[in-house]
C-alpha cells in the first residue's frame, strides 16, 4: 500500500482544519476566563489573550456575592430537576399507554398528538392561555406547559414498540398490571433511551431564557440564563452591584474603580458555563446514542 | 364498555398528555380567532367584538415586508452555509487516521451545541467589543480602524451565520458520521484493490453511502426555511442593527407581548404558521415521492 504525497498533504490539511475548528470552540472559553480573572479597567486596554495580566478574583467575588444570581441558580437547578423528571414521566407513561396496538381510539390519540407538532396557535394565544390559567409569573410556568413533549413521545413509542412482545405477554400472564410492567420491564430496558432524552430535556431547561424573560416579571423567579440575557444589554453595573451581600468585595470594587461591565459579564458567563464544561465529558456517551435513537423515523 | 375497562390503566396514563395538549396547544389554536377580534388583555377571547380583517392591516405596511425580507435573507443564508458544512465536516473527520484525534475532534465540535444562544452572544460580545476586544485589538495593532461590529448593519448577518455554524456544525455531523460507519468496509477493500485513491473512495463510496441521509436531512430542513430562531436573533438585536435584525418572530414578540397589539401579532403568527404548515405538508408529499414513504 503506497500513500502518495498528495494524500499525505491531504491528511495534513484535514488535520490542520480540524485542529482550527477545535481551537475556535475551546479558545473563546479560555479567553473569557482570562478576561474574567483580570482587573476590568486593565482588560479594557486590550492585549489579554490567554493569561490574565493583572490577576484578581474580585469579579467572581462580586458575582457570587449577588443575591439575585445565587437565587437564579437555585431556580435553574430546581426547574432542571423537576422539569426533567416530570417531563420524562408524563411523556413516558403516554408513550407506554399508546404502545398497546389494540387500544381503542389509538389512532385518534396519535393524530391528536401529531397535529400539535404540525400547527400551533403562535406566541400570543399561548401567552394569553398561560395568563388565563394563572401560570404567568409563577415557577410552574417553567414546568407544566413543557411537561409533555410530542417529539419525545414518538421517539419513546418507537423504542417501546421495539421491545419483544413476548416479554410483556409473559408478564401479563403472571398477572402483572400495566403499571408494574412499565416500571419493571419497560423502564429497565429503556435506560439508554431515557438517559439520552433526559439529557436533552435537562439541557433545554438549563439553557432556556425565554420563559424567564417573557412569562415571568418577578426578579425572584428568573433563571440564570434570563439573568444573563438581562445583563447582556445592561448599560451599567446596577444589576450586579444592587442586592449584593458581599459588601467587603463591593467596597474594594468601588474603591479601586477597576471593575468594568465587561469583566463582570465575563465572570457571570463563566459561572454559568463552568458546570456544563465540567459534566460534558461524562455525558458524551449518552447523547450520541440519543441523536441516533431520535433520528429513527417515528 | 368491557374493552374500555380492560384498558383503563392505559387511558389513565395517556390522560395527562391529552389534557396538557388540550390546555397548551389546542386552546391556543382556538385563540387564533383573536386575529379577527378586537381583543384586550383582561377581556375574554370568546367575547371580544369581531372586526374582520382589520388586524391584517400590517400587510400594507412597508415595515412588515422589511421583516419578511430579513427573515428569508437570514434563513436562506443559514441554509446555504449550514446545510453542506456538517457533511464536509463528517467526511473530513472520517479521513482522520488517528483514532484518538478523531474522538477528540468529535467531542470538541459537539460542545457548543450545549451552550445557550445567550452564551454565544457573550462570546461574540467579548471578542468584538470596542473596549479591548480580541478582534478590534488585532485590527488596531495591524494599524486599522476598530469596527463597531455589534451595532453594525453590515456585520449582523455574517455574525449570525458564522455563530450559528460554529454552534451546530459538529452536532449536525453526528448523523452523517453514523451513516458513514454503516457503509460496508468491503467496498473500500475492493476499491483499494482496484487502485482507487482516498479521493476516489470518498467520491464513489462514502458520499453515495451517505446520500440517503443527506436527502432526509434536506427534506426535514425545508419547513424551517421561514423561521429564524428567535433564540439566536433576539440576544444580538439592538436599536442600531434593528433594520436588518428584525425577523418575523421578534416582530410578533415586540408587537404582541411588549406593545400589546395582541390581535395584530396573532395575525402575523397565523400567517407564518400557515406557511410553515404548507411547507411541512408539501415536504411530506415530496418525501413520499422520493423515499417511497412519508415523514409520518
Amino acid at each position: 500500500m503506497k500513500t502518495s504525497i498528495q494524500e499525505k498533504l491531504g491528511q495534513v490539511i484535514i488535520i490542520g482544519l480540524l485542529a482550527l475548528l477545535c481551537l475556535s470552540v475551546l479558545y473563546p472559553f479560555l479567553y473569557m476566563l482570562a478576561i474574567s480573572l483580570n482587573e476590568g479597567s486593565d482588560a479594557a486596554k486590550g492585549g489579554i489573550y490567554i493569561w490574565p495580566r493583572a490577576f484578581t478574583l474580585l469579579n467572581y467575588e462580586i458575582v457570587l456575592g449577588n443575591e439575585v444570581i445565587r437565587h437564579a441558580y437555585l431556580i435553574t437547578i430546581a426547574r432542571t430537576v423537576i422539569g426533567t423528571v416530570t417531563g420524562l414521566l408524563v411523556t413516558l407513561i403516554a408513550a407506554y399507554g399508546l404502545s398497546y396496538r389494540l387500544l381503542p381510539l389509538r389512532k385518534v390519540f396519535l393524530g391528536y398528538i401529531l397535529i400539535t407538532m404540525l400547527f400551533n396557535g403562535g406566541l400570543v394565544p399561548f401567552y394569553i392561555q398561560l395568563y388565563n390559567v394563572g401560570l404567568v409569573n409563577t415557577f410552574w410556568v417553567y414546568i407544566i406547559p413543557g411537561m409533555f413533549s410530542a417529539w419525545n413521545m414518538f421517539v419513546m413509542l418507537k423504542f417501546i414498540q421495539g421491545i419483544p412482545d413476548a416479554l410483556i405477554e409473559s408478564a401479563e400472564l403472571d398477572g402483572a398490571s400495566p403499571v408494574r410492567i412499565l416500571f419493571q420491564i419497560i423502564v429497565p430496558l429503556s435506560k439508554p433511551m431515557l438517559a439520552a432524552l433526559g439529557l436533552f430535556t435537562a439541557v433545554g431547561h438549563w439553557n432556556d431564557w425565554f420563559a424567564g424573560a417573557f412569562f415571568v416579571s418577578s426578579q425572584s423567579l428568573i433563571p440564570v440564563q434570563t439573568f444573563l440575557q438581562q445583563l447582556l444589554s445592561a448599560s451599567d453595573l446596577s444589576a450586579v452591584l444592587g442586592s449584593n451581600t458581599n459588601q467587603e468585595a463591593l467596597a474594594r470594587g468601588s474603591q479601586m474603580q477597576n471593575i468594568t461591565l465587561m469583566s463582570i459579564k465575563m465572570a457571570v458567563v463563566m459561572v454559568s458555563a463552568i458546570p456544563i464544561l465540567c459534566v460534558y465529558p461524562f455525558l458524551q456517551k449518552y447523547f450520541v446514542k440519543g441523536v441516533l435513537i431520535g433520528s429513527v423515523k417515528g | 364498555m368491557g374493552k374500555l375497562y380492560k384498558y383503563r390503566w392505559q387511558f389513565l396514563m395517556i390522560a395527562p398528555a391529552i389534557i396538557l395538549l388540550f390546555m397548551f396547544s389546542y386552546i391556543p389554536m382556538a385563540g387564533i380567532m383573536i386575529a379577527f377580534r378586537d381583543f384586550r388583555i383582561g377581556s375574554s377571547i370568546w367575547s371580544s367584538p369581531w372586526i374582520g380583517f382589520d388586524n391584517f392591516e400590517f400587510l400594507f405596511e412597508p415595515q412588515f415586508w422589511v421583516v419578511v425580507t430579513n427573515t428569508l435573507y437570514i434563513s436562506v443564508l443559514k441554509f446555504i452555509f449550514g446545510f453542506p458544512a456538517p457533511i464536509v465536516l463528517a467526511l473530513m473527520i472520517n479521513e482522520v487516521a488517528h483514532a484518538g484525534f478523531k474522538r477528540f475532534v468529535q467531542s470538541v465540535s459537539y460542545l457548543p451545541h450545549f451552550f445557550s444562544w445567550i452564551v454565544v452572544a457573550y462570546i461574540l460580545q467579548s471578542f468584538l467589543t470596542l473596549d479591548g476586544g480580541f478582534v478590534n485589538d488585532l485590527i488596531s495593532k495591524a494599524g486599522g480602524e476598530p469596527i463597531f461590529f455589534l451595532g453594525s448593519t453590515e456585520w449582523f448577518r455574517p455574525m449570525i451565520i458564522s455563530s450559528g455554524l460554529w454552534k451546530e456544525i459538529g452536532w449536525n455531523s453526528i448523523l452523517y458520521l453514523a451513516a458513514i460507519t454503516a457503509i460496508d468496509p468491503q467496498l473500500y477493500e475492493a476499491a483499494k484493490v482496484e487502485g482507487a485513491g482516498r479521493w476516489a473512495q470518498i467520491r464513489y463510496i462514502t458520499f453515495p453511502g451517505i446520500l440517503p441521509t443527506v436527502s432526509i436531512v434536506l427534506i426535514l430542513s425545508i419547513p424551517s426555511l421561514i423561521t429564524v430562531g428567535m433564540d439566536q436573533i433576539y440576544p444580538m438585536m439592538n436599536s442600531a442593527n434593528m433594520e436588518v435584525a428584525d425577523v418575523l418572530d421578534t416582530y410578533v414578540l415586540r408587537s404582541g407581548l411588549q406593545q400589546g397589539y395582541f390581535g395584530m401579532a396573532t395575525a402575523v403568527g397565523l400567517l407564518s404558521s400557515i406557511i410553515a404548515l404548507l411547507l411541512v405538508l408539501s415536504t411530506n408529499q415530496l418525501s413520499r415521492k422520493i423515499n417511497g414513504e412519508g415523514l409520518w
